[in-house]
């Protein structure tokens, strides 16, 4: 609680409770606010920060003269906290699917309308749940190429296979996209997949609990694991795995039944840098800025003007193209918006059983 | 020695004149240096300890549900038996591995104890999150480890990293430290002219020193084995980050809760169950063996 703007003290009962309690003694400390302005913003830090830092961050400072901080990593319990405690640290933030169904169902976010961003400068489903739709990436399977040099499993079914492709497994300690694969791998059609049928998917995690060494929650870990053969076959995301590819680490990946997860914008309810917040929101998603940013993180661009400015050789890698999108689902935010916090509590169950 | 000198004179004082004892005892010098620490410790750790309890028991809604959901839950209740349970192997562990050390370097003294101690301050003195990845890198499967049990023949090597082992043992490895120190204290105060008295009435060592030393040396182990356990029962990185899925703490569990459910009324929850557990035990080593002789 590094508690960095007095102005985010307005007087409210549960205010000024934290006020008088933790914060008490920082107050003298507490930085005043600035004759130059600044938003906070919470990202990912490393080359996702660096390629914000250049695309968005920089530009949009020298647009509008406000300033943009950051705050690493990614805490979705820290938006939480912040909207609870009325102490903020950043305003606006990245959210997946399963995060934006439950932030907007806690009413953690600042809504949306067309006085915050007018609908001309978006396109039509850009708001999701009060958050913009930004970029999409995709969970696809990995494997190392020099533990399967005749190819690795291509779809759920063959990564469960664990007579035909033996081998160490890793999966992201994240129930939404888990039991996606869960239900494919038992023969679910991506079209039947929402909402899922849990007692199915989590009879079918079961079939491969013992071989899943590993459940990741850091995307650099997810690398490490692979990178060091620690494991062999792996659920991550195409931006971390094409890292590696770059790095000419021995691996491959296979964009068939991935899932697409989509990160959206959100503004924190109540921060009082709302108005700010949401004209970065409104720059960062524009064609071209959002065309390079996602291409220099293997992201997909959600506003479909940003394919206009990208070469086709680009275009191919990345989650939402043509070609990989019709491989692949689409996590359904809405279909999924009542399941996720009892699927999230069940598979947290079911991990340590 | 001194400050223990005065008691009995306070205590005289206070019964007679109550509210000149008072004073008096307000503007002691001691009094006066423990202020800052008091206010410090008020304003950072009691404050926010109340913001928890009170969120325990409110969110989200007023009463003992959150407290009535964890020991319904036979979920909940498995990870603080496990808890304990590995707390109590890990102490185990940590017993083993210190004993040795400490002995040597109070028996010994001079370079070899020197030397050891310092050895045992700069493992002290390393991150825990540092020591954990550095286990990562010796158990993992290009470790020196793997190496050498793949030179050795074993195949397939087997897989040292994420298992309910390679947790504990860097668990009991970060806790030894702690208990070294506890045990050394205690074995340096040891007379040697006991174990020489035992050894001219004919004991042999080990004979010697399972019935004169060992005992004696029981008030660090007893201090020893409660520091551990109870560090131990908080542990949250290393368990998390090479222990097995189902390695599980209840730290762990606090974590998730915040994280990825959300749920700060269970969260608190456990963590005053935690808590509770931790002061439990406190009292059980006070009410049996004194609090103040922790850190003499």
């Amino acid at each position: 609680m590094t508690g960095d703007d007095a102005s985010s003290l307005r007087l409210s009962r549960r205010k000024l409770l934290v006020a008088a309690g933790a914060g008490s003694l920082s107050i003298p400390f507490i930085r005043r606010a600035r004759a130059a302005e600044a938003i906070y913003v919470n990202t990912w830090g490393g080359p996702w920060e660096e390629a914000a830092r250049a695309v968005l961050f920089d530009p949009f400072t020298q647009a509008t003269g406000i300033e943009i901080k950051t705050i690493a990593p990614v805490s979705f319990a820290k938006l939480a906290a912040q909207v609870r405690t009325g102490v903020y640290e950043f305003d606006v933030t990245t959210l997946g699917v399963s995060e934006l169904a439950r932030a907007n169902h806690a009413n953690l976010l600042d809504k949306y309308d067309e006085s915050k961003i007018p609908a001309a400068s978006l396109w039509p489903g850009a708001v999701t749940l009060n958050g913009v739709n930004s970029h999409a990436f995709a969970n696809v399977i990995a494997y190392r190429k020099d533990k399967f040099p005749a190819g690795g499993p291509k779809n759920w079914a063959e990564f469960w296979d664990t007579a035909k492709f033996p081998g160490s497994r890793c999966l992201q300690n994240y129930s939404a996209r888990v039991l996606a694969f869960a239900l494919m791998a038992d023969g679910v059609a991506p079209t039947d997949l929402f909402p899922y049928d849990l007692d199915r998917a989590f009879k079918s995690l079961d079939r491969i609990k013992k071989d899943v060494r590993v459940w990741w929650s850091q995307s650099p870990q997810s690398q490490q694991l692979l990178r060091d053969g620690e494991i062999e076959l792996i659920g991550m995301w195409n931006t971390s795995a094409q890292q590696l590819i770059d790095q000419k680490v021995p691996i491959a990946l296979s964009y068939d039944q991935a899932v697409i997860d989509v990160a959206a914008w959100v503004v924190a309810r109540g921060t009082p840098r709302t108005r700010n917040a949401w004209r970065f929101i409104e720059f960062a998603v524009q064609p071209e800025r959002l065309a390079q940013f996602a291409q220099r993180n293997n992201y997909g661009p959600m506003n479909p003007a940003s394919f206009k400015s990208l070469p086709p050789e680009v275009v191919a890698r990345m989650p939402t193209s043509p070609e990989n999108l019709a491989k692949a689902v689409v996590l359904n935010a809405e279909k999924l918006g009542p399941q996720f916090d009892v699927m999230a509590k069940r598979f947290e169950q079911w991990l340590s059983s | 020695m001194a400050v223990e000198l005065t008691r009995p004179a306070l205590a005289a004082e206070a019964s007679a004149l109550p509210a000149r004892a008072l004073l008096v005892t307000l503007l002691r010098p001691p009094v006066i240096l423990y202020v800052p620490a008091a206010l410090f410790l008020a304003a950072f750790f009691l404050v926010p300890l109340g913001l928890v309890v009170w969120m325990s028991v409110s969110d989200p809604e007023f009463g003992f549900g959150n407290y009535a959901t964890f020991f319904a839950s036979r979920y909940d209740l498995a990870v603080l038996a496990r808890t304990f349970q590995t707390a109590f192997v890990v102490t185990l562990a940590s017993l083993v591995f210190a004993y040795p050390i400490a002995y040597v370097a109070a028996r010994r003294g001079g370079a070899v104890g020197g030397f050891l101690l310092g050895v045992v301050a700069l493992s002290f003195w390393t991150s825990f999150l540092v020591r954990t990845y550095a286990w990562m890198v010796i158990l993992g499967a290009k470790g020196p480890v793997v190496g050498l049990l793949t030179a050795l023949g074993v195949s397939p090597p087997p897989r040292l990293l994420f298992t309910t082992f390679a947790a504990t043992f860097a668990m009991a490895h970060m806790l030894v430290p702690f208990m070294v120190l506890a045990l050394y204290a205690v074995m340096k105060r040891i007379d040697e002219s006991y174990m020489r008295a035992a050894a001219s009435l004919g004991a042999r060592p080990l004979r010697a020193f399972l019935t004169v030393y060992f005992p004696q040396s029981l008030p660090g182990v007893v201090n020893g084995a409660t520091l551990v356990f109870i560090t131990c029962l908080g542990f949250y990185v290393t368990p998390t980050l090479i222990g097995s899925p189902q390695d599980k703490m209840i730290a762990g569990r606090i974590g998730q809760e915040i994280e990825q459910l959300l749920d700060f009324g269970a969260a608190s929850a456990t963590s005053m169950i935690l808590l509770a557990a931790a002061l439990a035990l406190f009292t059980l080593y006070d009410r049996f063996f004194g609090l103040d002789r922790m850190w003499r």
